[in-house]
């Protein structure tokens, strides 16, 4: 892993883009490039529009188009008010997974990264090494070891089940590092210490502000894996009250998909319905903090 | 068959009146179950009037119902219902839970076909120990024999699915044709419906749906899986004249292309069986709420009909699909635990409310012989009085079949060996082989003595 | 990496220099605590745990490395360690492919609305993979799903996607479709990280569009490109998610072990065989680490030789 500083979004925001900006637009380039939009949107479309229809549109319509009647917003209706409006506890869960879980592993990261990229102490580069090899093996195997050592400590079927795992960012990790060693300069860090500034106040007051654009990046990364994690919270919560939005939607749909036992309700509209509003708030995130790591990423002066 | 049906119909409230003589006299419990200790009975009597609470895991819609009318009449008793997954995600998560000494609940629903495997590892309280046995004669005969397994009794019947013939009335009167009585009348509709238009089939099979097949087997007669003893099995889907009957229909249904080898509860199936694509569907009695929840729009159109026959002269069925609820011995309170499980499968009113709010097809005979379930006509099945062919199809359960103490493995590598034969074509009998010999070697690797044919 | 801590120039053991070992310590520990939980903890217990085998009948015992050379012999676990090599070889190159095209494309100025573009094609990545899958096996239906319904509007018969020849293509469809967003923005992050001196001098030089990619943009990518290889590799052998949601809908065609660690989860959770699964799982954890090590050295070799 040498020589990887430029995979990092570690950008500088004061260069110019002018050289670029001059030359005129491709209407071939856009047009293939609509293609990949296509590609990108159309599943998303399909699902906006099955979520609209009714029951009884769904199995006997066009699937690429709105069915008779506009039925969204009572699809809405019915997904929050389904089960005494377990989806919204869902909806709550899972924002408080990922807001917790993402704050504290990008935040885990930052100082972790930090302290791998500038200080130099025996066994760094073996724990590195370490930390890097643990993302190789394959978590779902872990799943039956990592329930058995959680239910010992007695955390199983709880918040902490999935909020701890949460915090642990490898690749938060690895970004930061690389991050780091491009955006604190060394001499900052040296003219601090001279001044007499303790470590832990140079991280706070100076190193944590040149890391920031570094921070936001881990934080959406991490948002988007703890909001879409799916088979730990599985494995290690029984009591629907605790599911994130991914396991309580996949139960709704084993529900519709099984009536060896019950009545199977007709649950699709719901699923249907649920999965759109479960990704909406993270388009929305998406949307909000591409300001902040555009900062990070692009250089400030080119609004292309 | 029609004189099957009277016959049978005589021989459910013959049962109805000898258990109502056998009332109250108490311990005939499971095959060689030893007579309940009096005092751990007395506890179980005593649990309902203690305050306890209960946790107890089950994925059916609606039971809250249920579960808050024994909380209305037991105020003491608080019960936690939760919903932790649908049948194998359950069992995993309940084994994981014993295998860990926590986080199990005390009550939990297993499917029949589950049973065993939970009763041989010791998962399950034997309820024979606390009295259980004396509930056997309010259970249909057929419920009752899928709990009593390795000489105790490791769950409380809670619903059944007697197999029968749910078909598109529409769509037969159409092309002329009568409801099959065997299988071979069955393969002649088939083809009929194909004639008429290719892309139509009687029926569809599900390449991974092992239960689906096992049902089919156990209703031609075979008793392909048995278990002797803790530690002796013996698997024969080679050898067994059942599923011989079962291959031979099945490898000329598939090979002449005349059922969908569609994955059953998809879209595309639902679809299928709205459009009327498919025709039959050969399933447990506790499909009617899918049929009228999921494809409203066919009301009027479906009607029942008694399982095809291999021989007319000997009917028989078989059960698919159905659950126990059964005790897990990490509960702090045992007998309470028993107590609910009673009550919640056994109480009239607990019945009553499986049946109507919850959607399950009973196991207990108070409600299967009830005038008012048995002769209710169904106005989405046309005005047919299907209780009456699916209280029937419950009575003529063959009785002797069993499952393996691995059955929920056994059934998850049945799409890597059958479901290769059924999806892509080719030897059913070979299929069974190649299925018999994984089941041989996880069966030998976790220590059983396996002997096959 | 070729940063020098500050305390590296004088070593020795004066408290300046030891205040900084301190520090790094003190700031990696808290990352470190939460990765021995969650990571070191559960792996250490999954290889004791391997060393047994625990039978339904006989309880457990020691195996040995039994379940090691079981596992190397395994002929179902070999099959689905190639399917997913297979899959590698195919799949990652051309979603890196076009995560490199989208990525020049927006970055080079020449396209129109470049900001909707990479937000759409990022868009993806957020959707839930169990959404995803729900949402691509619908469309793949080739009876009354979307495949089906456009082959009914052309009048053709589409082939169905979730056969067996075609449900390879079908996951990599998926998988490229939920990453090829998250690959472009890392590609693009780094071309954004290419000195803007260098643009001028091509410019002066008189480069196209074309030359200047070539000559300035791949190279500068190079580290890039390979960290999303690497990951992409990774990803390629744990591949899980898609297949075993999509099994619903294609039980036959996606058996028990068609990717290796579908096979260990199946082990585990419906067989019961902890033991087993667990060897199962650190195998297959070795085998990406070595692949994902091999493709880092081929790649720093030629990178020096040339």
């Amino acid at each position: 892993m040498t020589a990887v500083a430029e995979a990092s979004p570690a950008v500088d925001a004061h260069r110019s883009r002018s050289a670029r900006r001059r030359r005129g637009k491709s209407p071939t380039l856009t047009v293939i490039m609509l293609v990949m939009f296509a590609y990108a949107v159309l599943p998303l479309f399909w699902l906006l529009a099955n979520a609209s229809k009714s029951g009884a549109d769904l199995f006997s319509t066009f699937g690429l188009w709105f069915g008779g009647d506009f039925h969204l917003f009572a699809n809405i209706g019915d997904t929050l008010s389904y089960q005494n409006g377990i989806f919204l506890r869902w909806f709550g869960n899972t924002v408080l997974y990922s807001v917790v879980g993402a704050g504290g592993a990008a935040l885990l990261a930052t100082i972790g990264g930090y302290a791998l990229a500038k200080y130099d102490f025996p066994g760094r580069k073996a724990l590195f090494a370490m930390v890097l090899g643990g993302i190789s093996i394959p978590g779902t195997a872990l799943a039956v070891p990592t329930y058995l050592l959680f239910s010992r400590i007695g955390i199983v079927d709880t918040p902490w089940a999935v909020l701890i795992p949460a915090l642990c960012s490898p690749f938060g990790l690895y970004l930061m590092r690389v991050y780091a060693a491009d955006a604190v300069p060394d001499s900052i860090l040296e003219s601090a210490r001279i001044d007499g500034a303790g470590e832990f106040r140079i991280f706070r007051t100076i190193a944590l502000r040149l890391l920031a654009p570094g921070f936001v990046t881990v934080l959406l990364f991490s948002l988007v894996a703890t909001w879409n994690n799916y088979f730990l919270p599985l494995i290690v919560l029984n009591t629907p009250d605790w599911f994130p939005l991914t396991v309580g939607l996949n139960q709704w749909n084993a529900q519709a998909n099984s009536g060896t036992s019950g009545a199977g309700d007709a649950t699709y509209q719901l699923i249907l319905t649920g999965s759109l509003l479960s990704i909406v708030p993270l388009i929305v995130a998406f949307l909000v903090l591409q300001r902040f790591w555009q900062s990070g990423l692009a250089t400030g002066s080119v609004k292309q | 068959m029609r004189s099957f049906v009277r016959t049978a119909g005589v021989a459910a409230a013959l049962s109805v009146a000898l258990a109502a003589c056998g009332g109250g006299s108490g311990g005939s419990g499971g095959a060689s179950a030893p007579a309940a200790a009096p005092s751990k009975s007395a506890a179980v009597q005593d649990a309902l009037s203690k305050p306890a609470e209960l946790t107890f895991w089950s994925w059916v819609t609606g039971i809250e119902k249920t579960v808050a009318r024994f909380q209305a009449k037991y105020p003491n008793i608080k019960i936690n219902l939760v919903n932790a997954g649908q049948s194998a995600d359950q069992y995993t998560k309940l084994q994981t839970a014993i295998k860990a000494g926590s986080g199990a609940p005390d009550v939990a629903q297993i499917e029949y076909f589950a049973l065993p495997q939970f009763a041989l590892s010791k998962q399950v309280v034997n309820l024979a120990d606390y009295g259980a046995g004396a509930l056997k004669d309010k259970f249909a005969a057929s419920a009752w024999a899928q709990v009593a397994v390795n000489g105790g009794v490791y769950g409380i019947p809670q619903d059944t699915g007697p197999m029968a013939m749910f078909y598109r009335k529409d769509i037969f009167d159409k092309l002329k044709i009568e409801p099959p009585k065997t299988w071979a009348e069955f393969v002649e509709a088939a083809k009929k419906i194909k004639a008429d238009n290719p892309d139509n089939f009687i029926t569809t099979i599900d390449p991974g749906d092992a239960g689906g097949v096992d049902s089919m087997i156990w209703q031609a007669g075979g008793t392909p899986f048995k278990t002797s003893g803790e530690s002796s099995v013996s698997v024969t889907l080679g050898s067994d004249p059942g599923v011989k009957q079962w291959v031979s229909t099945w490898n000329t249904l598939l090979g002449e292309k005349l059922v969908d080898p569609q994955p059953g509860w998809t879209d595309d199936w639902w679809k299928g069986m709205g459009s009327g694509k498919y025709a039959t569907w050969l399933t447990g009695a506790w499909a009617p709420n899918g049929i009228v929840n999921s494809i409203p729009k066919t009301k009027g159109k479906w009607a029942v009909a008694p399982m095809p026959q291999f021989d007319a002269a000997k009917p028989m069925n078989a059960e698919n699909g159905g659950s126990s609820v059964a005790v897990i011995p990490q509960s702090k309170n045992i007998p309470a635990a028993v107590a609910f499980a009673e009550w919640l499968n056994s109480d009239p009113e607990a019945v009553k409310s499986l049946n109507t709010e919850a959607g399950l097809f009973p196991a207990t005979k108070v409600l299967l012989d009830d005038p008012a379930f048995r002769d209710a006509p169904l106005e989405f099945f046309g005005g047919q009085k299907i209780n009456q062919v699916l209280g029937d199809a419950s009575t003529a359960v063959r009785p002797g079949w069993q499952y393996l103490p691995f059955q929920v493995y056994a059934n998850s590598i049945f799409k890597d060996t059958v479901g290769q034969a059924i999806d892509g074509g080719g030897d059913l009998a070979a299929a069974l082989k190649s299925w018999q010999d994984r089941i041989t070697a996880f069966g030998t690797e976790q220590g059983f003595t396996v002997s096959g044919g | 990496m070729t940063v020098q801590a500050a305390g590296a120039r004088r070593p020795g053991l004066t408290w300046p220099f030891l205040r900084l070992r301190v520090a790094g310590y003190a700031f990696f520990l808290p990352f470190f605590v939460v990765f021995l939980v969650t990571v070191v903890a559960p792996l250490a217990y999954a290889i004791y745990l391997s060393f047994f085998q625990d039978r339904l009948i006989g309880g457990t015992v020691f195996a040995g490395l039994a379940n090691y050379t079981r596992a190397i012999g395994d002929a179902l676990f070999g099959a689905g360690l190639l399917r997913v090599a297979l899959f590698l070889v195919v799949q990652v190159p051309i979603m890196l492919l076009l995560a490199l095209g989208c990525a020049l494309a927006i970055d080079s100025g020449r396209l129109r609305w470049p900001a909707m573009f990479r937000i759409t094609i990022f868009m993806p990545y957020a959707v839930p993979a169990v959404v995803a899958a729900l949402m691509w096996g619908y469309m793949y239906g080739d009876q009354f799903g979307l495949a089906g319904q456009i082959g009914d509007a052309l009048g053709v018969a589409l082939p169905d996607l979730l056969s067996r020849s075609w449900m390879m293509s079908s996951i990599g469809n998926m998988v490229t479709w939920e990453y090829v967003g998250y690959n472009m923005i890392i590609l693009y992050a780094a071309l954004r990280a290419i000195p803007e001196e260098l643009y001028e001098a091509a410019e002066i030089d008189g480069a196209g569009a074309i030359r200047t990619a070539w000559s300035i943009k791949l190279p500068a990518l190079r580290p890039a490109l390979l960290v999303a290889t690497i990951f992409s590799i990774i990803g390629s052998f744990q591949l899980f998610n898609e297949p075993n949601i999509v099994q619903k809908l294609a039980p036959a065609v996606i058996t028990t072990s068609y990717t290796p660690n579908m096979y260990a989860y199946n082990l585990a959770f419906n067989g019961q065989q902890i033991n087993y699964s667990a060897a199962v799982a650190v195998v297959l954890g070795l085998v990406t680490v070595v692949v994902a090590y091999a493709v880092q050295l081929i790649t720093a070799r030629r990178e020096k030789t040339l």
